[in-house]
């Protein structure tokens, strides 16, 4: 034993000052070695017998004994005196004595210098003086490791060796921890397997390695672990914290996803999350599994941990988690409740509230969403978060909206290319020629999609090299959309096979589609047979009057209005004042404030259901159904004007699809921003529109612009079939063989005969051009 | 600067520097006791615990380094090795554990640990170092010196510094330097203790304590500030730039600076134009004791009558003008911690250097 000390006394003493380590093996005891030269030694130290006769006065057996017992290791030719249980022959020191066995390490200092102070010549007995400098020293150790002066804990540690025992764990485990906390933790290891090895104390053994896990790494602590005992019951004494262990390398594995936990282990933390009722563990499972890509089983965990009051970390992963199974809308409250908990909260927040705005095709969002969002923009000046407002406003169709945002967002900084591409995109929409080529110009050189908004040449460029896939598809699903060429699929929604798109001539650079261009007549590229059970239908068969030609939602209209859950639906997306100064208040419960059907409206003979705003909404709704829109148009001009809130808002419905049955796209996109409109309600306006649009161009030969259309439509909807035969026809007119080859292929796949022209006039055309 | 400034600073130094050769030299006999046992036996009672902490009873009874220092030095004036080595058992156990050296400043009995800001205060350490400097060569304690040598040479390193062409001492090891306030270094005039220097002069040779008493000196002429025309307990000097009132501390001249003509007269420094100052204020607002002055209205905020307070002014009373100490202030009574502090170091003043006011 005292053997082994030395050996860690040489250590401490190595470590701290070289010099001492010889000072400090010294008096510990005399190893055998020492013995022999012992013998030759002249002077034998004079034992100080003191504290051993004051505690055969006090009759203080247990610490005679462990006197006794010391003196003894220190001098083993010694034995104790015959006259011990005799008189004190000096009673000042006795008190001295008693004052040091109470503890009283100041009172024993000031009777030892009074006393040299009466009498010079008295000097202290030289045990009691060590005795009471260990006893302050090892007070100044743990007073020095309270207020982490790790210095003075070695420092104290190596003037006082004495303190490093089994006795002194508390003591050691200080000592340990000052090596770790300065950079010498090969000595903090030392430390821990010295007691490991030498104490036999079991809590203080189990206690040992629990101190050490946050001080060593995982092979030292190996180390440490292999001098693990059996307890008398033949179990391995560390068991009780294996589950400790587990944690550890969880939360490790949990920080660097390069890590890998055992299956075993992962099902032992399951069950202990379950079994307890802490939020500690279901919160490590949530981090692990989520760091890991299984979000879906993080989730419960995260789950389980917010419900045990988990707090600000359980927020934060319950609501990554939910983001990242593209559950944001459901992930948005708890962000919100947490958003200001920590800065990772707030982060969350923002990440979740974008990820809504920006979804593709855009979730219909309650106005709470907004509402307490923008004011976090607002105060923040956030840029990337007025962006997405300008995003959501124009996929939701709200452009006067849109372009508020996004100057917002440009008036916090100027050079913000996606905002600035959002801008440029509304004022396209808006038919805003002049602030589109004055923003195109201040990006002239700098941005190519936005110049390519007014230069189809570069815009046919643009997609070509898109389909090379050299243009790195930006995480933001929008700019993604904007790049897009192939829509997504149109999923179970296609038309019946066989119906027909119109044969295209084969000659390249003419006019593909069968040139009817009746003025009565809508464009029509699609047969008027079209079965799709699609929400809507853009254009218009054979004549206006046709029935499918369903401008106002019947029976079903309510249900696609409102969604199934009976909270308001309603989106009014809130502007930031300063721009528009136009008030988007929207009625709170669209359901409950909508008039009846319109078609009965129309059908009950007028009667009016209010003031005159009320009044003109329904002429105009009975004069649609007589298939006279520009006189409808009138009438919901004065619904317009003499009406508010709800009537407003079906008057410039009505009002844009007078307009669209005429043909007239642009009269429409400027009616539908009149009033604000239901989200759901803007974007199916807003996706007839730019069908209406992709048409318009494509008859005119604007075959690039008509595509930027569908790319906008795009943006919000699916694309149908018909809609994309119009892309892959625009792509076969700009002589983009490949993309309107995978268009007409994919569509041919699925029985599309009239793909299966267009894959012919592919091969045809590009015949043609190897013979040129 | 005006240049009879410069010949007064002149006459400061050699002062001070006589002052050094006037102190006892490190090795010499004690003289008799100039605080008497019977006094500083009842500021034991009241202010020293059993386990050797001098108790702040104005504070919360928190225990500070710069009240173990007091109770050193008044142990030391008192003669009483007892209880000198009782207040540094304390002082060296519970306040010791810095690693540079130096001491923790604040201890409060009511928290867990005791020690709540480990950062140091100059003055503390300044007394704790001179008093055992003091009591080593007085009583031939080698051990103690060696603990002086130790928080002197510590001292040296750490807080006096260089600021332009001043050498400084700062308050605190963190939060007063130049590096850490844009303002820096604040400074705090009381903790210059000019009686101490020449004994760490002395300890630790290696720092020019004679040159940081200059710069205390030149500070304190300058720092002059407001109507009043006196130092404020926390000043703002830059190495470029003029002294200021340092922002976020009270402006006021108060319970630090009102120890400063103690600490001069102390250390043999009778210098009329700053002591002239303190007396003029002193006896215009209330009797010749200190008060708190407002320093930017120089308006008194708090006049204190207190014996402890009001013998700072008697003290300068009698150095000044020879005038004899009042028969009320010729008796000790403990009454706060630091009050009566003050009055058994001007009684061991007068007793030392100006019995004839007694």
């Amino acid at each position: 034993m005292s053997l082994k000390r030395a050996a860690l006394l040489l250590l401490l003493g190595g470590a701290i000052v070289p010099a001492i380590a010889q000072q400090i093996t010294l008096p510990v005891g005399t190893p055998p070695a020492a013995d022999k030269t012992s013998a030759d030694a002249p002077v034998r130290p004079k034992v100080d017998e003191s504290a051993l006769r004051y505690f055969a006065s006090q009759g203080d057996t247990r610490r005679l004994e462990a006197e006794i017992a010391r003196l003894r290791a220190l001098y083993p030719d010694w034995s104790p005196p015959a006259d011990l249980f005799g008189p004190q022959t000096d009673p000042d020191l006795e008190r001295m004595w008693k004052l040091y066995a109470d503890g009283k390490l100041s009172d024993v200092r000031s009777a030892i210098a009074a006393r040299q102070a009466s009498d010079p010549s008295w000097q202290p007995p030289p045990e009691l003086i060590a005795r009471v400098t260990e006893s302050e020293n090892r007070r100044r150790l743990i007073n020095a490791s309270d207020a982490q002066q790790w210095s003075t804990v070695l420092r104290m540690a190596t003037e006082t060796p004495g303190l490093l025992t089994c006795s002194n764990v508390d003591i050691l485990w200080r000592v340990a921890e000052a090596f770790g906390k300065t950079n010498q933790v090969q000595r903090a290891l030392d430390a821990y397997t010295y007691l490991l090895t030498n104490c036999n104390d079991a809590a203080e053994r189990l206690a040992t390695v629990q101190k050490a896990m946050p001080m060593l790494d995982d092979a030292q602590l190996k180390q440490l672990l292999a001098l693990e005992r059996k307890d008398p019951q033949g179990q391995p004494e560390f068991a009780p914290i294996r589950d400790e262990l587990i944690r550890r390398r969880m939360g490790r594995a949990a920080e660097n996803p390069e890590y890998v936990v055992a299956p075993d282990d992962l099902t032992r933390m399951e069950a202990l999350a379950r079994a307890g009722d802490t939020p500690g563990d279901p919160l490590l499972l949530g981090w692990y599994l989520f760091r890991h890509d299984e979000s879906s089983r993080a989730l419960d965990w995260f789950k389980l941990a917010l419900d045990r009051k988990g707090g600000a970390k359980a927020a934060e992963g319950y609501v990554l988690a939910l983001n990242s199974l593209g559950r944001a809308l459901e992930a948005e409250p708890i962000a919100f409740e947490w958003r200001d908990a920590a800065p990772e909260n707030g982060k969350a927040y923002l990440d979740v509230v974008i990820s809504l705005l920006t979804a593709s095709p855009p979730p219909v969002l309650a106005e709470t969403v907004l509402s307490r969002f923008s004011p976090v923009v607002m105060r923040d000046k956030y840029v990337p978060g007025a962006q997405a407002l300008g995003w959501y406003a124009y996929n939701t169709g709200q452009l006067v909206v849109s372009q508020a945002w996004f100057q917002t967002a440009l008036s916090w900084d100027p050079n913000d290319e996606p905002s600035s591409y959002g801008l440029a995109l509304t004022y396209w929409r808006l038919n805003d020629a002049a602030r589109l080529n004055a923003l195109v110009q201040n990006w002239r050189g700098r941005s190519e999609r936005i110049v390519a908004l007014v230069d189809p040449q570069l815009r046919a460029t643009l997609e070509a090299r898109n389909l090379q896939g050299q243009i790195n598809r930006s995480t933001n699903p929008l700019v993604a959309a904007a790049l897009r060429v192939t829509p997504p699929p149109a999923d179970g929604n296609l038309p019946a096979a066989g119906l027909g798109y119109a044969p295209v001539p084969a000659q390249a650079g003419v006019q593909p589609m069968p040139g009817q261009p009746a003025a009565t007549h809508q464009f029509q590229p699609i047969p008027a047979q079209t079965a799709a059970p699609q929400q809507f239908q853009p254009v218009p068969t054979q004549s206006a009057t046709a029935p499918q030609f369903q401008p106002v939602p019947t029976q079903a209209a309510p249900t696609q209005l409102a969604p199934a859950r009976p909270a308001q639906p309603i989106l009014v997306q809130t502007a930031p004042a300063q721009p528009a100064g136009r008030n988007y208040a929207q009625p709170v419960n669209y359901q409950g404030a909508a008039p009846a059907p319109r078609p009965r409206a129309a059908s009950s003979g007028g009667a009016s259901r209010g003031g005159g705003g009320a009044a003109a909404l329904s002429r105009g709704w009975r004069l649609m159904e007589l298939n006279r829109p520009i006189e409808a148009v009138t009438a919901f001009d004065e619904a317009l004007r003499t009406g508010s809130g709800k009537v407003a808002e079906e008057a410039a419905y009505g009002k844009a699809l007078a307009y669209m049955r005429k043909g007239m796209t642009n009269q429409a996109q400027v009616a539908a921003i009149e009033a604000p409109q239901s989200p759901r309600r803007a974007m199916q306006l807003t996706a007839d529109i730019l069908a209406q649009r992709a048409y318009e161009f494509y008859k005119d030969q604007r075959y690039v612009e008509a595509l930027i259309s569908l790319d906008e439509r795009a943006r919000i909807t699916p694309e149908q079939q018909d809609l994309m035969m119009l892309r892959g026809w625009s792509y076969f007119n700009i002589r983009d063989y490949q993309s309107a080859e995978r268009i007409f292929r994919a569509l041919a796949a699925q029985g599309n005969t009239d793909a299966m022209n267009g894959v012919s006039e592919i091969e045809f055309a590009r015949r043609l051009y190897k013979r040129e | 600067m005006r240049p009879g400034r410069f010949a007064g600073l002149l006459a400061l130094a050699a002062t001070l520097l006589l002052g050094a050769g006037a102190q006892p030299p490190l090795k010499a006999q004690p003289m008799a006791n100039p605080v008497p046992m019977e006094a500083w036996n009842a500021y034991m009672s009241r202010f020293v615990a059993e386990n050797g902490r001098v108790i702040d009873t104005a504070n919360g009874d928190i225990s500070h380094s710069e009240g173990q220092g007091y109770g050193m030095l008044l142990a030391f004036l008192a003669g009483d090795r007892g209880n000198f080595e009782r207040i540094w058992s304390f002082t060296r156990t519970e306040l010791m554990i810095r690693d540079d050296g130096l001491a923790a400043w604040r201890w409060d009995p009511n928290a867990t640990p005791h020690v709540t800001d480990v950062n140091a205060a100059s003055d503390g350490d300044i007394l704790i170092s001179y008093a055992l400097g003091r009591a080593g060569a007085a009583w031939n304690n080698p051990g103690y010196t060696e603990a002086a040598r130790k928080i002197a040479r510590a001292l040296g390193s750490k807080l006096v510094v260089k600021s332009g062409d001043r050498l400084v001492l700062l308050p605190g090891v963190q939060g007063f330097s130049a590096d850490d306030r844009k303002d820096g270094p604040i400074l705090n005039l009381s903790y210059w203790i000019f009686e101490a220097f020449p004994v760490l002069s002395q300890l630790a040779p290696e720092t020019d304590w004679t040159k940081l008493g200059v710069s205390g000196l030149e500070l304190l002429t300058i720092a002059r500030l407001g109507p009043a025309q006196l130092p404020p307990d926390w000043i703002a000097a830059p190495a470029r730039g003029p002294v200021t009132i340092a922002e976020g501390f009270p402006p006021v001249f108060g319970y630090n600076s009102l120890r400063i003509s103690l600490y001069l007269l102390r250390a043999g420094i009778a210098d009329a134009q700053i002591l002239g100052n303190f007396q003029r204020n002193w006896r215009a607002d209330g009797g010749g004791g200190p008060a708190i002055v407002d320093i930017p209205t120089g308006r008194v905020v708090n006049q204190l009558t207190e014996p402890g307070y009001r013998i700072l002014g008697a003290s300068l009373a009698c150095a000044l003008e020879g005038t004899a100490i009042p028969q009320e202030l010729r008796h000790f009574e403990p009454t706060l911690y630091y009050p009566s502090t003050l009055f058994l170091l001007s009684w061991a003043l007068l007793v030392e250097k100006y019995p004839r006011c007694l």
